[in-house]
């Protein structure tokens, strides 16, 4: 889930705070992208071999608001949003980590009641669809999944809201089968600093700093992405198990508080963790926020139409949808400008020349953002592979950043984990 | 009945023909019953400790001063499989209420982590007895209080996933789709809801639990359930006439469809006469809770404690009666002679109810074995009532659950 979905009501104080930000850096290649015709509806048999026998892990997708509506059904093609099962397997889509999101606003007991509901509308989608879903909760389960031809379905909790700073529910929603979460969503939490709010901890809190060492004995990966510049720095020395940035770009090339700055991926790689890119426009391309922040009546009237066409603000699934439709709506208009899907390679390329290739990964915010052209939906993954293979990679690093270096990343967690485990 | 008029005979012979070889004879059934007792899967289905978790000053793994149940009690008596209840006040509702049950379960979790070497924590009735095959005791989970769902079915799921084996559909008060037993009846036992409810537990293998419901709920749940049900910690109203008994008619409506009564301790569930003393005094148990709730707030260690000393002093003053652990072999014997050896068990309450003089804790369960061996019952109907039964029962559930999520 985006921090700052256009479309959100204005009320949304923490996510309109946001927009009086400052951007400073510009944005390297913003307008210069004129694909007329989709370069991806083409791909090479080299890149289709490598990305279809590759285990392909997306560490972010808000999928998991549709599932709250019953009569939503993954197993069918669906005509809106990004994923379901077939178009995962036509994509190639073999793990995703389904997102467990509400609202940053949303606290206390009610929150975790929330929470609980979500898990159960994952693992539900997963007993439904026994020969295409199986709960992952390790890197070796997910090899497993992928052997078997079965997509790992996983989860992560985005927003330590959702713990009500209480480290029996953390606990729980770990064996229940929750394998990372985000310390704040976009407002800050009890105990950590978000990146998209006004500081009040100074980063993590002594009891943030506990969340997090609960967190590496679980086995529960400490996701970075969402959390101010402070909280990242503190939970890196804090952290005994390398980091995880589950869907955030570059902030060289898209000066968003949400995306990292290049001494952040750095010292995220330093430690082993890796930065798995977003594929959000308003975090890909400089151009398009600098479009959204000349006219803050663009995201007004979206945020109105989005309300109109969902009945209200509480169908979060329908707003995710929609916001993305609108936008598109508005990009056809020339309101907004259009951002292609090469702009995820870009922010690869300058991640891997970054923090180098054992770094970075891929984590879409599919369903929860709004998506580049040629990006639409999990069937468009394999253009990433070619543009990659095209750009001069070689297959086994391809294969790192589609799904190997989370996959390690998992392992390095799990290990923390006996050993913190076998201490006590 | 039949044992028992093998047994009496053969008893008076030995008393009254050859008083001489008494002490041998009886040193010789307590050898075997100690045999028959430590060598046998001891189950009890509900116990409060969890509550005691939350206490700085107790230690699951150390002999504690108070209270009934830790491990080197439950070692000594021979208790190997303990489900822990997952409790809160019943007028707790909502998502506090979910959260405060995913703290307890969270807190046996941990317990049984930190004493891995003598506790493993079960989900089946074959993990059951594997960790008793290995020496270690069995741990599980029921949930007291359908209140604790919030109302939520998805809850019950979560709950499951989490191993909670059984949910008792109400406790004190009824909640949002169950009537109890001590509460006016709001719902004419189950509404639709708790119809639905019933059927996910079912579909996940997690049991049915009857006690504290009111009688409808019961007769709704023991319809629309297609596993068999337990009363998880109930006694026998014919003994001892007590809302939160069962009827004699509800305890074979009960077996019939397979389930299992799992006799309560608590001495005002067990004693006529001490409970219509305790009436008398505190004007029943919600009133009493209600006092000590003023008292202790939250802290539900406190209440326990409290509720021992109002209990012990009331007995010492002479207001309240004494009342023999082996009150609690006449109820088994009495469920036992309407349904027969294969529909009952042990709730013993403890940790969360006030024990009967000789049934302190964990430690005396022996008594228990001994006793119904005198009383003539054959070694396999005692290593049913023990913990035999109810694993059948959970065997019966789970293979329930496995057939209505092949559907």
């Amino acid at each position: 889930m985006n921090s700052e979905r256009r479309f959100q009501p204005s009320y949304r104080t923490k996510r309109s705070a946001v927009r009086n930000l400052s951007f400073l850096a510009v944005c390297a290649f913003g307008g210069l992208i004129v694909t007329t015709s989709l370069a991806g509806d083409n791909i090479s048999d080299r890149a289709k071999n490598l990305h279809f026998s590759s285990i392909v892990v997306d560490t972010h997708d808000d999928t998991t608001q549709l599932l709250l509506d019953s009569k939503f059904d993954l197993g069918a093609r669906q005509t809106s949003g990004s994923i379901d099962i077939p178009r995962m397997r036509e994509g190639g889509l073999g793990a995703i980590f389904f997102s467990i999101w509400i609202p940053s606003k949303v606290t206390g007991p009610i929150a975790v009641e929330k929470a609980s509901q979500q898990i159960d509308a994952v693992r539900e989608q997963i007993h439904r669809h026994p020969n295409d879903l199986v709960l992952a909760t390790t890197a070796d389960q997910i090899r497993r999944a992928h052997k078997d031809k079965k997509i790992a379905a996983l989860m992560g909790v985005e927003g330590g809201h959702m713990i009500n700073s209480d480290l029996g529910v953390l606990r729980k929603y770990a064996g229940l089968g929750v394998r990372y979460m985000t310390l704040t969503h976009s407002g800050n939490d009890e105990w950590a600093d978000s990146s998209t709010d006004k500081a009040v901890h100074n980063g993590l809190t002594g009891f943030g700093k506990d969340v997090v060492r609960e967190m590496n004995r679980l086995g529960v990966m400490v996701d970075i992405s969402h959390v101010s510049d402070k909280t990242f720095y503190d939970a890196l020395s804090v952290s005994k198990a390398p980091l995880l940035a589950s869907h955030s770009s570059c902030r060289a090339i898209c000066d968003a508080p949400r995306n990292m700055t290049d001494q952040m991926m750095k010292d995220l790689a330093a430690k082993d963790g890796v930065v798995q890119i977003n594929y959000h426009v308003g975090f890909l391309s400089q151009e398009f926020r600098d479009a959204e922040k000349a006219d803050p009546k663009i995201n007004d009237s979206i945020a109105k139409e989005v309300t109109k066409r969902c009945g209200g603000d509480t169908n979060e699934g329908c707003m995710l949808i929609e916001g993305d439709r609108i936008t598109r709506e508005y990009v056809a208009k020339g309101v907004l400008p259009r951002v292609d899907y090469t702009k995820i390679i870009e922010h690869i390329d300058h991640a891997v020349k970054v923090a180098g290739v054992d770094h970075v990964g891929l984590g879409s915010d599919f369903d929860g953002a709004n998506m580049p052209y040629g990006m639409e939906d999990a069937t468009m993954l394999p253009k990433i592979t070619e543009a990659l293979l095209k750009k001069g990679y070689s297959d086994s690093d391809v294969k790192k950043i589609l799904g190997e270096n989370t996959l390690r990343l998992m392992a390095d967690v799990e290990r923390v984990s006996g050993e913190l485990n076998v201490q006590k | 009945m039949r044992r028992r008029s093998v047994f009496l005979p053969f008893c008076s012979f030995l008393l009254f023909s050859l008083p001489l070889t008494v002490p041998a004879h009886a040193d010789e059934l307590a050898e075997r019953a100690r045999k028959l007792h430590f060598s046998s899967i001891v189950l009890d289905t509900h116990d409060d400790t969890t509550q005691r978790f939350f206490s700085k000053d107790y230690d699951l793994a150390k002999r504690n001063p108070d209270g009934s149940v830790d491990i080197p009690r439950m070692k000594e008596g021979g208790m190997n499989a303990i489900f822990f209840s997952i409790w809160i006040d019943g007028r707790i509702m909502g998502p506090p209420a979910i959260e405060k049950a995913l703290d307890q379960i969270d807190a046996v979790h941990e317990n049984v982590a930190r004493n891995s070497k003598d506790m493993v924590f079960c989900r089946t009735a074959d993990d059951v007895r594997r960790a008793h095959a290995q020496g270690k005791i069995a741990a599980l989970m029921g949930v007291e209080g359908g209140h604790m769902i919030g109302n939520d079915i998805r809850m019950v799921r979560i709950f499951g996933d989490l191993g909670v084996r059984y949910m008792t559909l109400s406790h004190f008060y009824n909640d949002e789709w169950a009537d109890s037993s001590t509460d006016k009846p709001e719902h004419n036992g189950l509404t639709d809801y708790g119809k639905e409810i019933v059927r996910e537990m079912n579909r996940q293998g997690v049991m049915v639990d009857i006690s504290h419901v009111s009688d409808k709920t019961f007769y709704d749940a023991l319809e629309v359930s297609k596993a068999p049900l337990i009363a998880s910690h109930s006694s026998c109203r014919a003994l001892c006439n007590h809302v939160r008994d069962m009827s004699d008619d509800m305890i074979k409506a009960l077996a019939a469809k397979g389930g299992v009564i799992q006799i309560n301790y608590e001495m005002s569930f067990i004693d006529q006469t001490y409970k219509d003393a305790s009436d008398k005094l505190s004007g029943g148990v919600v009133a009493m809770m209600d006092q000590l709730k003023k008292e202790c707030g939250d802290d539900e260690a406190c209440m326990g404690k409290k509720m021992t000393e109002v209990q012990q002093k009331a007995v010492a003053e002479g207001k309240l009666p004494h009342v023999s652990w082996e009150r609690i072999v006449d109820h088994i014997d009495h469920a036992v002679k309407l349904v027969g050896a294969d529909h009952v068990g042990l709730g013993s309450d403890f940790d969360g109810a006030s024990m009967p003089e000789g049934m302190e804790d964990a430690s005396k369960l022996p008594k228990i074995t001994e006793a119904l061996m005198r009383k003539g019952y054959s070694d396999d109907d005692i290593r049913k009532i023990l913990g035999g039964n109810l694993l059948r029962v959970m065997e019966q559930n789970e293979r329930v659950s496995r057939e209505l999520r092949a559907q």
